[in-house]
């Protein structure tokens, strides 16, 4: 029955995939997007992820769609029509559709015991994460300790993205003075949100605090249930989103100004490195965390607790100043 | 039991899809995303249940939080885009 479940979700997103690249529009290809995201979410839940579900639901269902709608507030809502046949792109693109394909012959079968996910170190994690660490959500244990180098070169990848995206929409343009002064009274109109309205605003303002609060349950409770920094990070992101929304940009500015966001930034990702270090200090290897505290268990528990916390203040600080580096524009 | 609720909650999805898919107005397309965010998240908790296990609630949690803000940022869009151009303000396509 989940075989069925899975081929019509599968299809679905087929069809939704199709749609987005057919749709001109812009408008309705980022909802359809949305639509995409929900239905992998789904996808993922139903294969037992809820760890990737959950960031799915959290990065791709709401930042995302909140970061291309900021992106298309400065663009034009329809797509440029291209009347040139790109005969070479269709040749790379069919090329690589169709070495996918041959590949997918030598792939496993589904839940096939002997592939090699099954055989190689995933056993090995399953039976010793209870012996080394203690805890129970196993994704948790090889994200922050066993493959802890993977993810702090997964951190990384986030800080130097968010520098780049930084890079290049955190700038004002300096020229058209005249023209960035007609538009002041307009942009101070804009960045109110949606103060005026009475109904979204005071379910917003219910709301911000609950999803800040499921934010932070999600960051510490990731060892024993879906979640953890990259899933906090986004959902605390949402919620101070949430705020800017209702109350304009800059209140949101005001609460969580532009210097705490360069220091969330940078500060998890310094503090995931100082773990690491602080482990070779005491003698261990860099992030090794069973040196961290006389148990080698507590050890591991509070590395794993203080790396997430990293991860959950970084991803938070980039999707934030991403958000603001397109909400301060006014006019691409 | 719990087979049955979720293949009549697919079937909602898909004809929140097909109205996303055929428009016509923009507005159609937005209540469609936003239908289907509710069904996922009825999905989502039925299929918790359908597995046994309960504690996967936190996911539809989640989702129903983050939906919100989601719509909201639709609403500031079609806002924001409405003072800018205001010729433009009716639906297209």
């Amino acid at each position: 029955m989940t075989v069925f479940f899975g081929v019509f979700l599968l299809t679905l997103l087929l069809i939704v995939a199709i749609a987005i690249v057919r749709a001109d529009n812009l408008f309705v290809a980022v909802m359809l997007g949305g639509i995409f995201s929900l239905l992998m979410a789904t996808i993922f839940f139903l294969l037992d992820a809820p760890d990737v579900a959950l960031t799915e639901a959290a990065v791709g269902a709401g930042i995302s769609t909140v970061l291309y709608l900021a992106a298309l507030a400065l663009t034009a809502e329809r797509e440029k029509r291209h009347t040139v046949h790109q005969i070479k792109a269709l040749v790379v693109v069919t090329t690589t559709a169709l070495l996918v394909i041959f590949a997918t012959f030598d792939n496993v079968q589904f839940g096939d015991p002997t592939a090699p996910v099954h055989v190689h170190v995933g056993p090995w994690y399953l039976e010793n994460t209870q012996r080394y660490m203690d805890i129970p959500n196993v994704v948790t244990a090889i994200l922050g300790s066993f493959r802890g180098y993977d993810t702090l070169g997964e951190l990384f990848v986030v800080f130097t993205a968010g520098i780049g995206v930084l890079f290049l929409l955190g700038t004002r343009p300096k020229k058209d003075t005249e023209a960035a002064e007609t538009l002041i009274p307009q942009q101070s109109e804009t960045s109110e949100g949606l103060r005026n309205y009475l109904i979204p605003r005071l379910t917003g303002r219910l709301l911000v605090p609950i999803i800040l609060l499921f934010g932070l349950y999600v960051q510490f409770h990731g060892e024993y249930s879906p979640g953890g920094g990259f899933q906090a990070g986004a959902i605390i992101a949402a919620g101070i989103i949430l705020y800017a929304l209702l109350e304009g940009e800059t209140a949101a500015l005001r609460v969580v100004p532009q210097w705490m966001l360069m220091a969330l930034m940078a500060g998890g990702a310094l503090l995931y490195g100082m773990v690491g270090v602080v482990g070779m200090l005491l003698g261990g290897q860099f992030l090794d965390y069973s040196v961290l505290a006389d148990n080698p268990v507590t050890g591991q528990q509070l590395g794993i607790l203080l790396i997430e916390l990293g991860v959950g203040m970084t991803v938070s600080g980039v999707l934030l100043s991403i958000f603001h580096a397109f909400a301060a524009r006014d006019k691409y | 039991m719990y087979y049955v609720v979720v293949i009549a909650t697919f079937a909602t999805m898909g004809l929140a899809l097909v109205r996303a898919l055929l428009g016509p107005s923009v507005y159609d397309r937005v209540l469609a995303v936003n239908m289907f965010g509710t069904k996922t998240v009825l999905v989502l908790i039925v299929i918790a249940f359908l597995y046994g296990r309960p504690d996967f609630l936190d996911l539809a949690m989640a989702y129903a939080l983050i939906n919100f803000v989601g719509v909201l940022a639709v609403l500031v869009f079609f806002r924001t885009r409405a003072q800018r151009e205001p010729t433009a303000t009716k639906s297209k396509d």
